[in-house]
């Protein structure tokens, strides 16, 4: 058990992201059936109100706040105990952070930033809302360089030692992280506040732009690589077998440092401000990132494989039976897992340059964000959190509790299915994303979005329904497992917090020089980005105005 | 650092063909899209 300073600010963070992950749930389940002309909101509630609130308290609030209550819990067991200096700072960029989403929620509630998660220029929001948003960032930096203080007091008092696998994982997202909130940095400060507070009169679009993306594309990692290391570090110690290759999880990792940020423009490929060659430069760089995908793929199957041929298993895929399908910490992370293999795929359709053409701004994209971050992501992020809150709280996780994780987890997985599959189709059909409902004055195309089985809204709103009762089965659990669960009195009952043994023996040191990687990945960001970006700011075209639409 | 290869003697036949299985999905669904791509 780690410290109980530790596990109370590890705590606060959760409980952050349940009352996030509650209303963007809800505002979900509205958006199904308003696209499915089943429901009309009163004249106070804009459809760009809810979509918003979605995006931002999903992606962006649940996740991150998530991702820092699983890194504390991690760090605190795997470094030691934080000093106090660690724990203020983590304490000052929790409460920064928070600052930061009460007032982005704020103005999305009062209708005074209905400009979806991306914030898309020329489409102007409440000076204050980028305000918050700043302060999001900045509240994560913090919190960030409370993590690396931490680790490199252990760095100093382990001198020529690598550290501990949890560690150098979340030390990896963390460097990745701050290089990419660079571009978001520079266009909330330097465009959009002086913008939006009536400071400068336009935008320079096409910059904002690619300043979000240079974000966006490795905000998806940031997402993704905690859910990584619960793949890498956690599932083995369930499966009782050690971290595969300590040295190929640190290569892993590192490659994501430098091909998940110099990728931005795959998200551009339709937009006209961006020459072809710089296009083809980054969908080059987007498509390396497929070797540390499958070498990750590979680590997976190799610990299921060993695991089950020591349970006894026979024949090419007789291990498949011996997993432990039963214990619901291991089942809802195989299938967030088995969710990310199309989810993958997808991605690679979506920066395929041409290809993009068939997708883009249709509902195939939002599709397949909700089997990446929606089910891949959020369903390992579900599993880590039936057993680390009762971890935190030293309460049982009772029978009853792991029946109905194992319901919340099959219906997430069958809403999902219904609901992401009826977007793949309807976007390849056409139907487009980021609307609310229209008929297109009855024209057949559009007709057909509403027959048929799987290329239905009308299974999209079935699907949509089954998740938000999935997401408040998941509430419950963690209002049980923080407030009611009978306290874990005996050793038996405690649970625990599962991290797989990692021989170091074989891993070279150069994996943990930090300059050679930040480096590298610097030098890939001037050759994707440099040139471009100075075209956009010397060739700028005529800056816009700001529009308020809703 | 010991010589011996921690992975030796490791059957890992189904991982192979596990990962080979990831890589036809992947081009399956590439290829299905590129259909619809020439095609329109």
């Amino acid at each position: 058990m780690i410290a109980q300073q530790d596990r109370k600010l590890a705590l606060s963070y959760i409980s952050v992201a349940y009352i996030a992950f509650l209303i963007g749930t809800l505002m979900g389940l509205l958006q199904v059936f308003i696209r499915n002309d089943k429901l009309d909101l009163p004249a106070w509630l804009d459809y760009y109100q809810i979509l918003t609130a979605h995006g931002v308290l999903l992606a962006l609030i649940y996740t991150t706040f998530f991702i820092f209550a699983f890194f504390i819990t991690g760090m605190s067991k795997s470094l030691g105990t934080f000093g106090p200096k660690v724990r203020l700072w983590s304490w000052v960029g929790f409460w920064v952070t928070l600052l930061g989403t009460v007032m982005a929620t704020v103005l999305i509630v009062i209708g005074e930033a209905s400009v979806l998660y991306t914030f898309y220029a020329p489409l102007k929001a409440n000076g204050w809302y980028y305000v918050g948003l700043a302060l999001v960032i900045i509240g994560t930096w913090i919190a960030s360089f409370a993590l690396i203080g931490h680790y490199r007091v252990w760095r100093k008092n382990n001198k020529g030692q690598l550290s501990p696998l949890f560690a150098f994982m979340t030390i990896t997202t963390i460097i990745m992280w701050l290089i990419a909130c660079l571009g978001v940095v520079a266009t909330v400060l330097f465009q959009y506040i002086p913008w939006a507070f009536g400071w400068t009169d336009t935008i320079n679009v096409e910059l904002s732009r690619s300043l979000f993306w240079f974000f966006g594309h490795p905000l998806v990692y940031f997402w993704l690589l905690p859910a990584y290391i619960a793949w890498y570090v956690i599932v083995p110690k369930i499966l009782n077998v050690p971290v595969f290759s300590d040295s190929l999880a640190r290569l892993a990792f590192v490659l994501f440092i430098l091909f998940s940020i110099p990728v931005g423009f795959h998200h551009q490929l339709t937009e006209p401000g961006i020459t072809n060659f710089w296009k083809f430069l980054q969908v080059v760089l987007t498509f390396m990132v497929i070797i540390p995908s499958l070498m990750t793929a590979f680590t997976m199957f190799a610990n299921f494989e060993i695991s089950g041929r020591k349970k006894g298993a026979t024949g090419l895929f007789g291990w498949f039976k011996k997993l432990p399908w039963k214990d619901i910490r291991f089942t809802s992370i195989f299938i967030a897992m088995a969710f990310f293999i199309p989810g993958g795929a997808g991605g690679i359709i979506n920066a395929s340059f041409q290809l993009n053409e068939v997708v883009h701004n249709t509902l195939w994209v939002v599709g397949h964000f909700h089997i990446t971050v929606g089910t891949p992501v959020a369903m390992t992020f579900m599993g880590l959190t039936f057993w680390l809150i009762p971890y935190l709280t030293g309460r049982k996780f009772t029978k009853s509790m792991k029946v109905l994780a194992f319901v919340q987890i099959i219906t997430w997985s069958i809403g999902m299915l219904l609901m992401s599959t009826a977007q793949h189709v309807l976007g390849l059909l056409g139907a487009p994303r980021r609307t609310a409902y229209s008929g297109y004055n009855g024209h057949p195309s559009a007709m057909e979005w509403f027959d048929g089985i799987l290329s239905s809204h009308v299974t999209m709103a079935v699907g949509g329904s089954i998740l938000f009762v999935s997401a408040m089965i998941l509430i419950y659990i963690v209002v049980m497992s923080m407030f009611l669960s009978p306290k874990a009195l005996k050793v038996e009952d405690q649970v625990e917090f599962p991290m797989a043994e990692s021989d170091k023996s074989h891993t070279p040191k150069w994996l943990e020089n930090w300059w050679i990687w930040i480096g590298i990945a610097f030098v890939l960001i001037i050759i994707a980005y440099a040139i471009p970006l100075s075209s956009m700011i010397m060739h700028a075209p005529p800056g816009s105005e700001g529009f308020k639409t809703w | 650092m010991s010589k011996k290869n921690e992975h030796d003697g490791l059957d890992l036949r189904g991982t192979l063909i596990s990962v080979l299985a990831v890589g036809i999905i992947i081009i399956v669904m590439w290829v299905a899209v590129y259909m619809m791509y020439v095609a329109r």
